[in-house]
């Protein structure tokens, strides 16, 4: 009887495992060949959220893209044009204009800051020890090659900062929801290509919201009483990259020639690459 | 048929552009639309590096003399993901390079495509 019901256990655990690897079969097949571009381009992927054994919602499963600005934060954020510009104390505005496309600091392989992205994926890997999770890391493949660091331990942000390019970082889970509250900023990133301007003020409340497997929603919202009249967000979604898509190697200053021949008196004004 | 040949150029180049945006650095800085240059020579080096991977090549000009340019493709991340390797091109390659021209006039292209003698394409869409 005893030999029996494990007979039965065995059966109904092989077919419960062929259950869930007929999917992921399925799944293998339909985008063998392709390569992660083409597979991006098809959209995001479906499904529920995974979640780590306790409820928690599982960010590592996978490298995502997106959820942040490029170009144009009013644009891609979900304002219309001129919103945040309207908000730019006067010495702000003044400074934004001085402004172009040549002078941004990730041309000098800097970092991107907080909260532009790049068209390379970035991947959340949660610290734990024998306790409980200690850290989240959000890895940067490009463009720098850069970690964040959160601290998810329950510490509270020191009462004195020297200013850093990705500030002071505390996070914790509001149901589905990371949310990261950073603090201890410079004053040195751009948010798009337009180059709005921020002060080492700035107070950011990230709010990473996994909606399904394929997508997670980012809100953003800034409060830098040195550079903007008021609070203002700002909205994105973030992808899932396709299985098989994992960082890479990316070193910017291993062959960074921005500028230096193709622009009449770079030289003169930045110097050779770094 | 002149209007249909600009409407035509004018929607490749808006749709090259945003494909460009997405690169590491918008070419509008570095490399001006408005001077479209197509080359032919022969591969004289590869570095599949980022920010960009570039390829070199001789081209000899109508005088003779031939110059070595300097040709700018994507991040090689990118170019990796579109399912390119360094070995998708080898040095003694005959191509031929259509991009734009460096501001500053110097021999340096930002390659909107790389194109081998029998018609095949490198380093733009997809090789799968």
């Amino acid at each position: 009887m005893a030999e029996g019901s494990t007979r039965v256990r065995k059966v109904v655990l092989v077919s419960a495992m062929a259950a869930l690897l007929v999917p992921l079969v399925v799944q293998h097949a339909s985008t063998q060949g392709q390569t992660i571009a083409a597979q991006r381009r098809a959209g995001p992927q479906t499904g529920p959220i995974p979640r780590l054994p306790d409820g928690t919602v599982d960010l590592g499963d996978g490298v995502w893209t997106g959820g942040g600005p490029i170009n144009d934060i009013e644009q891609e954020g979900g304002l219309k044009k001129g919103e945040i510009e309207a908000l730019l104390l006067p010495w702000a505005k003044q400074l934004m204009a001085t402004r172009d496309v040549t002078q941004e600091p990730h041309n000098r392989c800097l970092p991107m800051g907080i909260p532009r992205v790049t068209p390379f994926p970035y991947r959340f890997v949660q610290n734990y020890t024998h306790r409980r999770p200690t850290h989240m890391f959000i890895l940067q493949e490009g463009n720098i090659h850069s970690y964040r660091q959160i601290f998810m331990d329950g510490r509270k942000h020191p009462a004195d900062l020297d200013p850093t390019w990705y500030g002071h970082s505390i996070g914790w889970y509001e149901k589905d929801t990371l949310v990261i509250d950073t603090v201890g900023y410079n004053d040195q990133s751009w948010f798009d290509r337009r180059g709005f301007p921020h002060t080492e003020k700035m107070h950011t409340v990230e709010r990473w919201t996994r909606l399904d497997k394929g997508r997670m929603e980012h809100r953003f919202t800034l409060d830098d009483p040195g550079a903007y009249m008021r609070p203002w967000t700002v909205t994105f979604m973030a992808r899932l990259s396709p299985p098989g898509d994992d960082l890479m190697e990316y070193i910017c200053t291993e062959n960074n020639q921005y500028g230096v021949f193709s622009i009449p008196g770079w030289a003169e004004k930045f110097g050779k690459p770094q | 048929m002149r209007t249909m040949l600009a409407v035509l150029l004018a929607g490749c180049t808006l749709s090259w552009m945003a494909a460009a945006a997405d690169a590491h650095h918008a070419i509008g800085g570095e490399y001006d639309p408005n001077k479209p240059i197509t080359l032919k020579g022969t591969v004289t080096r590869i570095e599949w590096t980022n920010p960009h991977a570039r390829i070199y090549f001789d081209v000899a000009g109508p005088d003779g003399k031939v110059v070595n340019w300097n040709v700018e493709l994507a991040a090689r991340s990118a170019l990796a993901r579109q399912g390119w390797t360094a070995r998708s091109l080898t040095v003694g390659d005959t191509v031929t390079v259509e991009g734009v021209l460096a501001r500053s006039g110097v021999s340096m292209v930002n390659a909107r495509s790389v194109v081998l003698p029998d018609g095949k394409k490198v380093f733009s869409g997809e090789n799968q």
